[in-house]
C-alpha cells in the first residue's frame, strides 16, 4: 500500500486535505499513526516552557538607550553625597565667575550689582538628608547662578560692551538651549556622570561667551562677537 | 489594574523615564526572549536579538498607540527583529536546505520517554532545524501566523511557506525519532 506523503499529512494536520485522502486515512493505521505523531509534536512545541533571558540583558539594553547609564565605579562616597558633589561641580565655573565680578566690584551701576552673583558654596551647607532635598538645593543654586549670569550681561552692557551680532546671539541661544536640555536630562538621572559632563561642558561654553562679552568692554573691541 | 499599571509605565517610558522602561522590560522579558530564542536556536544570538528588539521598541515607543497590548506590540517587534536577522543570515546559507520528508515515514513506535526528556528532545530537534524550516514551523504552529503572513514576513511565496512547513514537520519528526532511538539504545546498553 502507498502511504500518504509528508505534504499530504501536513495538509491533514491543518485540516485541508485533498479529495480522497480521508478515505485512505480511515483504512490505514500507519498513516493514522504518522498523523498522530505530527499532532503530538505540534502540541509539544506549543507547550515548550518560557525561557528567561540572561541576567545581564537589561544592563546591555540600558547601555544603548539614550538616557542609559554608563556604569562607573561608585567610589567611596555615599550615593546622595556623590550625586550632590557631581552636580555641585557644575557650579564651580559660576562661583569663580561671581567672585571675579565681586572683586571688580565697587563700581555698582544699578540695583542688579548688589544682587547675588555667586552661588553658595556647597561644602558650607548642611549635608542633604535625602535625594529630593539634594535636588531641591541644586535647583535653587542653578536659579541663583542663572540670575548672576543675567546680571553679568547687564553690567557688561551698561559699561560699554558692544551689542552682540545676530550670529553671536544665535550661538548664545543655542548654548542656553543646550544647558537647559542637559539639565532636563540630568534631572531624570542625577548620578549619570556622562550627563553631568555634558552639562558641565555646556555651562562652561555658555560662560565663555558671556566672559567674551564682558571682556569686550575693556578693550572696546567687538571682535569676539563677529 | 495590570492594564492601568502598564499604561502608566508606557506613558512614563515615552517621556524617557528609564525606570519605567526597566519595569516594562521585566514584565515582558521572558516572552520576548523566548520567541527570539526559539527562532534563533542559539543563546548568544538570541540575547543579541532580544537586546535589539528592546532597543527598537524603546526607540519606537512614541509610535505605540495602545491599540494592542504593549506585550503584543513588543512581541511583534521581537519576531520582526529575529526574522530580519535570520533572513540576512540565510543569504549566506541555503534557506531551503533539501530534505526528503518521506524518508522519515514508518517506524513510529518507539518507547515513549518521560515528559521532561521529551521536552528536551523536542527543543533540541527544533534547534537543529535549518533557519527557514524552524521559522515557518514556529510562526505557523506556535505563533499562529497564516501562510500569507509568513510569506510577507519572510519574503517567500505562500506555496513555499506551505512546502517549508511540511518539510519542517517531517524533519522535526525524524530528529525526534532519532533522538528517542539513541535514548532507547543507551538505555539498553
Amino acid at each position: 500500500m502507498v502511504h500518504l506523503s509528508s505534504e499530504t499529512l501536513s495538509e491533514l494536520l491543518d485540516g485541508s486535505p485533498a479529495p480522497g485522502v480521508e478515505e485512505h486515512l480511515a483504512s490505514c493505521s500507519v498513516c493514522q499513526g504518522e498523523l498522530e505523531i505530527l499532532r503530538r509534536l505540534r502540541t509539544q512545541l506549543r507547550e515548550l516552557p518560557a525561557l528567561e533571558p540572561p541576567p545581564d540583558l537589561w544592563s546591555r539594553i540600558e547601555e544603548r538607550l539614550p538616557y542609559g547609564r554608563r556604569r562607573r565605579p561608585l567610589g567611596r562616597w555615599g550615593p546622595v553625597a556623590q550625586r550632590v558633589a557631581a552636580l555641585a561641580a557644575v557650579f564651580v565655573v559660576g562661583l569663580a565667575l561671581g567672585q571675579a565680578l565681586n572683586r571688580g566690584g565697587g563700581e555698582a551701576v544699578g540695583p542688579e550689582a548688589s544682587a547675588p552673583v555667586a552661588v553658595t558654596a556647597v561644602e558650607d551647607a548642611a549635608p542633604p538628608a535625602s535625594m529630593a532635598e539634594a535636588m531641591a538645593e541644586v535647583r535653587r543654586l542653578a536659579s541663583e547662578y542663572d540670575a548672576a549670569l543675567v546680571n553679568l550681561q547687564r553690567m557688561a552692557q551698561r559699561q560699554g560692551a558692544p551689542e552682540p551680532t545676530p550670529l553671536a546671539r544665535q550661538r548664545l541661544a543655542n548654548l542656553e538651549a543646550l544647558v537647559e536640555a542637559s539639565r532636563a536630562a540630568l534631572a531624570a538621572d542625577p548620578a549619570d556622570p556622562v550627563l553631568n559632563s555634558y552639562l558641565f561642558t555646556a555651562v562652561a561654553e555658555r560662560d565663555a561667551m558671556v566672559r567674551q562679552l564682558s571682556s569686550a568692554r575693556g578693550s572696546g573691541s567687538g571682535v569676539v562677537w563677529r | 489594574m495590570v492594564e492601568l499599571t502598564e499604561a502608566s509605565l508606557v506613558r512614563r517610558a515615552r517621556s524617557g523615564e528609564l525606570e519605567a522602561m526597566r519595569q516594562l522590560y521585566e514584565l515582558h522579558a521572558s516572552r520576548v526572549y523566548t520567541v527570539v530564542r526559539r527562532l534563533a536556536a542559539d543563546e548568544e544570538l538570541a540575547a543579541d536579538l532580544a537586546q535589539d528588539a528592546w532597543c527598537n521598541a524603546f526607540q519606537k515607543i512614541q509610535d505605540f498607540r495602545g491599540e494592542a497590548a504593549f506585550g503584543t506590540w513588543v512581541h511583534r517587534i521581537a519576531v520582526n527583529t529575529a526574522l530580519t536577522r535570520l533572513r540576512q543570515r540565510s543569504r549566506r546559507r541555503d534557506l531551503e536546505q533539501g530534505f526528503d520528508g518521506r524518508s522519515t515515514l514508518g517506524n513510529p513506535d518507539r518507547q515513549p520517554a518521560s515528559a521532561a526528556v521529551e521536552r528536551v528532545t523536542v527543543q533540541r530537534a527544533l534547534d537543529m532545524l535549518p533557519d527557514g524550516y524552524r521559522s515557518v514551523l514556529w510562526l505557523h504552529d506556535v505563533e499562529g501566523f497564516t501562510h500569507e503572513e509568513i510569506g510577507a514576513r519572510l519574503g517567500i511565496a505562500v506555496g513555499t511557506s506551505k512546502s517549508q512547513l511540511s518539510k519542517a514537520r517531517a524533519r522535526l519528526r525524524a530528529l525526534v525519532m532519532e533522538s528517542r532511538a539513541e535514548v532507547v539504545d543507551h538505555g539498553a546498553s
